[in-house]
């Protein structure tokens, strides 16, 4: 008997536990830039990104190349100093660290940390957002600094002009509920 | 036991599902194969490469005199710079225009290159094609003919560039061209061509992500000028933020195709090259 209620439990804790998850593909990334004289913004459309409310898992990535600052060679200048050949992905996974009303519609400041890779560096990152939960799914924004040199970046520079070291990275996604299968 | 273990595995199986990432998946699975050349000429030959809509090329050209006058004329930098100072302008994302005055004979010169074909990562296409068209004038007041005519001071150039990325590091383009001058004058070698075809070639090496070598080489077919000889460069590309700085040894004088076909007089490999060095700069006039 004994046996079979400590199976029976094993199998219980076994199955994940289902709770609501949001899911989105088309959320925006963008990143602003300085250079001496003037700024410069990268935009994607092309964010993906997945919260799972039951461990609060934060999964965020996005295909490098889909960047666009509105100049052909600058992009193509990006992508060679991000070298997206050899790693074409920036992406984050971590969690909700702080307190989250998800029965709550109003916009709740949280804090995720984890790890954020790009250029082929992983660091810990702790980045401050908003989750609002809103009828359509939860909008998450987030807005933090990069620096390059933290993740082995080394933008391209003319005689004494170069890119800032720090780039402003701004994201927001509308996560829809993705029904359990 | 056996139980026990199913139970296990799927206790792991479970963990995992919970904390797992997702799976990284590319948002563009295909697409074209980016910059087959860093810019759009090399020395002085077009490459397939184009602008993308609403981008600007500001270029300025130059090279100097034949490097075989040695120390005394300083290898050629005492001797003057033949200059074309250009921009081009992308209207479409195959279609470019552009205008240019190059300081030999006050040349101005208005050109467009159209993207036929572009060469797609998955290779379902192979090869990059594209078209130029050059209209050029001699602007320089003529002491030789009493009334020059507009039509006269007109010179030609067409051709179709068809280029390939064989792999990250070479690309090579072939390019058949035509070229045709309405005037010619008798330097004393007799009556030159007005018109004259070649099969241009042109290759680059890349050599990391900002450095490549480059060639170009103009072999004239059939008949030709008497005297002219064909034209070849060898250079070293940097590209830069947004800058492609362009160095060579060429041995024609132009920038223009159908002079460097017609009118280049000089043997690289008799040791008659210049130095010379391009500077481009691109510039966002509008979102693509």
């Amino acid at each position: 008997m004994k046996k079979i209620l400590f199976l029976t439990l094993l199998s219980i804790l076994s199955v994940p536990v289902v709770g609501q998850s949001y899911y989105s593909e088309t959320g925006t990334a963008q990143f602003t830039s300085s250079v001496p004289l003037h700024n410069f913004t990268g935009t994607s459309e092309s964010l993906v990104g997945m919260i799972k409310l039951e461990d609060m898992s934060v999964d965020f990535y996005i295909d490098l190349e889909t960047l666009d600052t509105g100049n052909a060679k600058r992009d193509k200048d990006m992508l060679l100093t991000l070298e997206t050949k050899k790693y074409p992905f920036g992406e984050f996974f971590g969690k909700i660290t702080s307190e989250f009303d998800a029965s709550s519609s109003e916009e709740q400041p949280v804090i995720v940390e984890g790890n954020f890779t790009i250029h082929g560096q992983t660091k810990e990152v702790k980045i401050e957002g908003t989750l609002t939960n809103t009828d359509e799914g939860l909008l998450v924004k987030a807005a933090w600094i990069l620096n390059l040199d933290d993740y082995d970046i080394v933008p391209p520079k003319l005689l004494i002009i170069k890119v800032d070291e720090e780039q402003a990275i701004e994201i927001e996604a509308l996560l829809k509920p993705v029904e359990e299968g | 036991m056996k139980k026990i273990n199913l139970s296990l595995i799927l206790i792991l199986f479970g963990m995992q599902t919970l904390f797992a990432q997702m799976q990284r998946t590319r948002a563009v699975q295909d697409g074209p194969v980016d910059e087959l050349f860093l810019i759009g000429s090399i020395a002085g030959m077009s490459t397939v490469t184009n602008l993308e809509a609403n981008n600007l090329n500001s270029t300025i050209m130059h090279n100097f005199g034949s490097v075989n006058g040695g120390l005394e004329d300083f290898y050629g930098l005492d001797l003057g710079a033949s200059v074309r100072l250009g921009i081009d302008y992308g209207i479409s994302d195959k279609l470019s225009v552009g205008i240019g005055r190059t300081s030999l004979e006050d040349n101005v010169d208005l050109r467009f290159k159209y993207t036929l074909l572009r060469q797609m990562k998955s290779d379902k296409i192979p090869v990059e094609v594209a078209v130029k068209g050059d209209v050029g004038i001699t602007t320089q007041e003529n002491t030789i003919f009493e009334d020059f005519t507009f039509t006269e001071r007109m010179n030609y150039f067409a051709s179709v560039m068809i280029a390939r990325q064989f792999n990250e590091k070479i690309t090579l383009q072939v390019a058949p061209m035509i070229s045709h001058f309405n005037t010619v004058v008798d330097e004393g070698n007799g009556l030159p061509n007005h018109t004259h075809f070649a099969v241009g070639f042109a290759g680059r090496i890349k050599l990391n992500v900002r450095n490549s070598l480059t060639f170009e080489y103009l072999p004239v077919l059939g008949e030709r000028t008497a005297g002219t000889k064909n034209h070849l460069a060898l250079g070293y590309e940097v590209e830069t933020g947004g800058h492609v700085f362009q160095m060579f040894f060429m041995a024609g004088r132009w920038f223009t195709e159908q002079h460097l076909l017609a009118r280049n007089t000089d043997d690289f490999f008799a040791g008659d090259f210049r130095l010379g060095f391009n500077v481009n700069r691109i510039f966002s006039l509008g979102k693509k």
